[in-house]
């Protein structure tokens, strides 16, 4: 059913566009080329948070704080098992999803683990993604309390999907 | 930010030098370069999107859907332009059917016209990264999608706790968001009455500075 709703929206908006005589070549057009000139202003900071991100998951030092945060989400009633999604989560998309698949095999795709670990990244964004991309062509510099507020309702969201993955 | 991304790559960095000092620095030029990759893909998914929403705002549909949703847009971004009210709203759409693709950067549009021109974030800022960085998902497709591909015996198992998930840290974000906006604003009031009483230089002779 999902597969149609984009296909659809696209063909209801182009028949709309044609009954109003809207150019619908010309706005192709300029979407393009506001789609390059975006991108020219957002991929400096794309750019920079991927060689942070890179060197943080590549480097150990992902694991290693993961480890030193297990105690923590044990005693907060979370499988410490997740440490290391939960740290890469806000940083990176695809690098959350290659931790889950791999959360997929090692623990089976229908354990607990695994569905808080599903729920958890599917139910959260990538903070700091958000936070450099969104403010990208704006003169902000200081995020102020922004990014600790977002970082917070993630996790308040992540504790959540661990108890509601027990009677789910 | 720039804390952040200081420690960051200063750690990680030290740890590799002990651990494995020859990757370094293939591994930054690899992050690079996946920036790069992900910046060409985004470059055909954005030529779509604003192709898309480019029509949508020919044809009037973006101002009805910004009439629509607008009664909870305006008690939730208090003194926004019609303008930005509009993008929030598309932002919004875009993001609970889950086209990511065009949800950015309608998100990127809408903050622009929310600045005041100060390096500064604005509260409604902060409050639209919030949301947006807490996801607001109806249906998490990608997820769904890994699970099947995974094997699960019923991969649509996690829609409900997702959704109910992605509720509550949205409404703890939102929360929180507005509390510290309260809270920032009673500090701006109090300040401008300490302030006038302060020396004002202008006041001092040019003569003096001389000495």
């Amino acid at each position: 059913m999902s597969k149609y709703i984009l296909p659809a929206f696209i063909i209801i908006v182009i028949l709309w566009a044609f009954i109003k005589k809207v150019p619908i070549y010309d706005n192709f057009v300029k979407g393009s080329k506001e789609s390059i000139t975006l991108i020219l202003s957002i991929f400096p900071y794309i750019c920079a948070v991927l060689i942070a991100v890179e060197l943080f998951s590549l480097s150990g030092l992902n694991s290693y704080l993961a480890k030193i945060m297990s105690p923590v989400l044990s005693f907060l009633g979370m499988p410490p098992e997740l440490c290391e999604i939960l740290i890469i989560r806000p940083l990176s998309g695809n690098g959350s999803l290659a931790l889950l698949e791999g959360i997929y095999k090692t623990y089976g795709v229908d354990s607990y683990i695994a569905r808080c670990a599903s729920v958890i990244v599917g139910a959260s964004e990538t903070v700091f993604y958000v936070g450099t991309v969104y403010f990208s062509t704006t003169k902000v510099k200081k995020l102020r309390y922004a990014i600790p507020i977002s970082l917070i309702a993630c996790y308040v969201g992540a504790m959540a999907s661990c108890i509601l993955c027990r009677f789910m | 930010m720039n804390l952040v991304f200081t420690i960051m790559i200063l750690v990680s960095l030290v740890m590799l030098i002990v651990v494995s000092p020859e990757s370094a620095f293939s591994i930054m030029i690899s992050g690079a370069s996946s920036a790069l990759k992900l910046a060409f893909t985004l470059i055909a998914i954005y030529a779509i999107w604003l192709s898309v929403l480019s029509l949508m705002d020919g044809i009037g549909l973006s101002k009805m859907l910004n009439k629509l949703f607008r009664p909870l847009t305006k008690r939730l971004f208090k003194g926004e332009s019609d303008l930005a009210l509009e993008y929030i709203t598309l932002n919004f759409s875009a993001n609970l059917l889950g086209m990511g693709g065009a949800a950015t950067p309608l998100g990127i549009k809408a903050m622009e016209c929310m600045q005041d021109g100060s390096e500064k974030a604005t509260d409604n800022m902060i409050l639209f990264m919030v949301i947006n960085s807490t996801s607001i998902q109806l249906l998490p497709a990608t997820i769904i999608g890994l699970r099947s591909a995974s094997g699960s015996n019923a991969p649509s198992d996690i829609i409900l706790p997702s959704l109910l998930a992605t509720i509550i840290s949205t409404v703890t974000g939102v929360v929180l968001a507005k509390i510290c906006a309260k809270f920032r604003k009673k500090e701006k009031e109090s300040q401008p009455e300490v302030l006038p009483k302060q020396p004002l230089y202008s006041t001092q002779p040019l003569g003096q500075a001389k000495k």
